[in-house]
């Protein structure tokens, strides 16, 4: 008998966004699975070249909704060194606490939604109880709950006042708390062991070789996080690469799991160092030449590249994002699996499939 | 200009893209940029230790520019990409979506190029 292809997505419970994988069959396991994307595709990348290098921060914001902060903190550094503009260092610290917020609700959204992949919904309800608390916080800091909008060329928009920073502190240590709670269920139920252990083994060289990021990368053993680079507060901050060794689903989710107390402890470090001062400065002329900005989003790292001309319009803004980085092992990791594995692994690669196609 | 930047031809990205390979560098990814002068700049990232190096390729719209895909699988979903809204002839990609990675039949070919691509299409479908 020959092989069969099943289709998979672009609508299936287990995806949020549209990603369609057509997945050649022998019996229950996949031979060779082939991506197929372009169904939100929005042309981002052009529409910043017709708008003011000023107005693409807010363009940027709304790749993603997950890590739309981060999108617009790796936009602004490109242009604030275009610009050789030298930002505030209180500036630097709320970016990093909103980012780690970020960081912090994007591994909650993804842990929720592997929860829920393998059907114990009561452990995804309880996680995202969780998430709902940096919601609120980000509602209380910024105005708005997804995209917060805090960046700006030159600095951030708002301010933290410090009865906000230290209720942030209460909260994310409340959140650390539950967390490690629910972490005994995450790392020694049977069940949800039985769903992770040993699935879709990626091992540290194939990750290297095809690009991985981010949490794909550091679970397969490589101790890659661009955070350690120093960019924004990070530099003044203590904290090393969260890695896990096996490379399975379960190291995955190991890895976010650490890297949400991680946060938790970065944001608690900006709160106790961050300096009293100003939160931008004035942004004159216009960007000219090449700059690459790279910042670490919850999926790993994304590259801006930016091209200006010492006009109000950008030539060229090319936005690499983490999943785009992360497809390949995906294509690498599914021949050989089961089909019944195939949602847990295209979770596993926490895929953003507007990230992606911009 | 970006640091550690090469210009090279398209004739040496293989040996070069080879050579990172072997040396341990990871394929971050490629940029493809419209100069408006009739030529297209590729620029190829690659990263060791979080240290980027790039190489730029100036091709001319016509001429042909060979995958790396046989190098870095993980090239092929760019290079498509490059292809498909850029019109660039990017030649033996591993898995080649012909023109429909992310556009549709009913699309125009090429959206992210400058204006003469677009137009010549739009005076072609006429």
């Amino acid at each position: 008998m020959g092989n069969t292809v099943i289709p998979f997505g672009p609508q299936h419970p287990v995806l949020p966004e549209p990603l369609h994988l057509k997945l050649v069959m022998e019996d229950e396991v996949i031979v060779e699975a082939i991506p197929a994307i372009g169904y939100v595709h929005r042309g981002l990348e052009k529409l910043t070249e017709v708008k003011e290098f000023t107005q693409n921060v807010f363009i940027v914001e709304r790749i993603c909704g997950i890590c739309s902060m981060m999108h617009a903190q790796a936009y602004c550094q490109g242009v604030e060194t275009l610009m050789n503009l030298q930002i505030p260092d209180r500036a630097k610290y709320l970016r990093v606490i909103w980012a780690e917020l970020h960081r912090l609700h994007s591994h909650l959204l993804w842990l929720g939604l592997l929860a829920d992949a393998f059907g114990f919904e009561s452990l995804f309800m309880q996680v995202w109880r969780n998430r709902e608390k940096v919601m609120d916080i980000m509602e209380e800091t910024a105005g708005g709950r997804v995209i917060i909008s805090v960046n700006a060329i030159g600095g951030t928009r708002r301010d933290m006042s410090p009865e906000a920073l230290r209720k942030v502190a209460v909260i994310v240590d409340e959140i650390k708390e539950d967390m490690m709670q629910l972490e005994k269920v995450f790392m020694a139920d049977y069940t949800v062991k039985h769903r992770l252990v040993g699935v879709g083994v990626l091992d540290s060289a194939i990750a290297y070789e095809l690009g991985a990021v981010g949490p794909m990368a550091r679970a397969s053993g490589i101790k890659q996080d661009f955070r350690t680079t120093g960019y924004a507060a990070y530099g003044e901050l203590d904290f090393e690469p969260i890695v896990e060794t096996d490379g399975d689903s379960y190291a995955r989710t190991m890895v976010r799991l650490r890297e949400v107390y991680q946060s938790v402890d970065l944001i608690k470090q900006a709160i106790e160092k961050i300096p009293d001062g100003e939160i931008s400065v004035p942004v004159k002329g216009m960007p000219n030449g090449e700059v690459i900005s790279r910042v670490e989003q919850p999926r790993g790292e994304v590259l801006y590249y930016l091209k200006a001309n010492g006009t109000k319009n950008l030539d060229r803004l090319r936005i690499r994002t983490p999943t785009f980085a992360n497809i390949p092992t995906l294509l690498k990791m599914l021949p050989g699996s089961q089909l019944a594995d195939v949602p847990v692994l295209i979770l596993t690669i926490d895929p953003c499939i507007s990230c992606t196609e911009r | 200009m970006i640091e550690n930047a090469f210009d090279i031809s398209k004739e040496l990205l293989h040996i070069e893209v080879q050579d990172s390979k072997i040396n341990g560098y990871r394929f971050v990814t490629a940029t493809c940029v419209d100069l408006g002068n009739g030529t297209f700049d590729v620029l190829y990232h690659f990263d060791k230790d979080l240290e980027l190096k790039n190489y730029r390729v100036n091709v001319k719209k016509e001429d042909e520019l060979p995958s790396i895909s046989n190098i870095y699988f993980s090239a092929l979903l760019v290079e498509n990409e490059m292809k498909e809204l850029f019109g660039l002839n990017v030649t033996n990609i591993a898995i080649d979506y012909g023109g429909h990675m992310l556009l549709s039949d009913e699309e125009l070919n090429s959206p992210m190029a400058k204006q003469q691509i677009v137009i010549e299409q739009r005076k072609g479908d006429k």
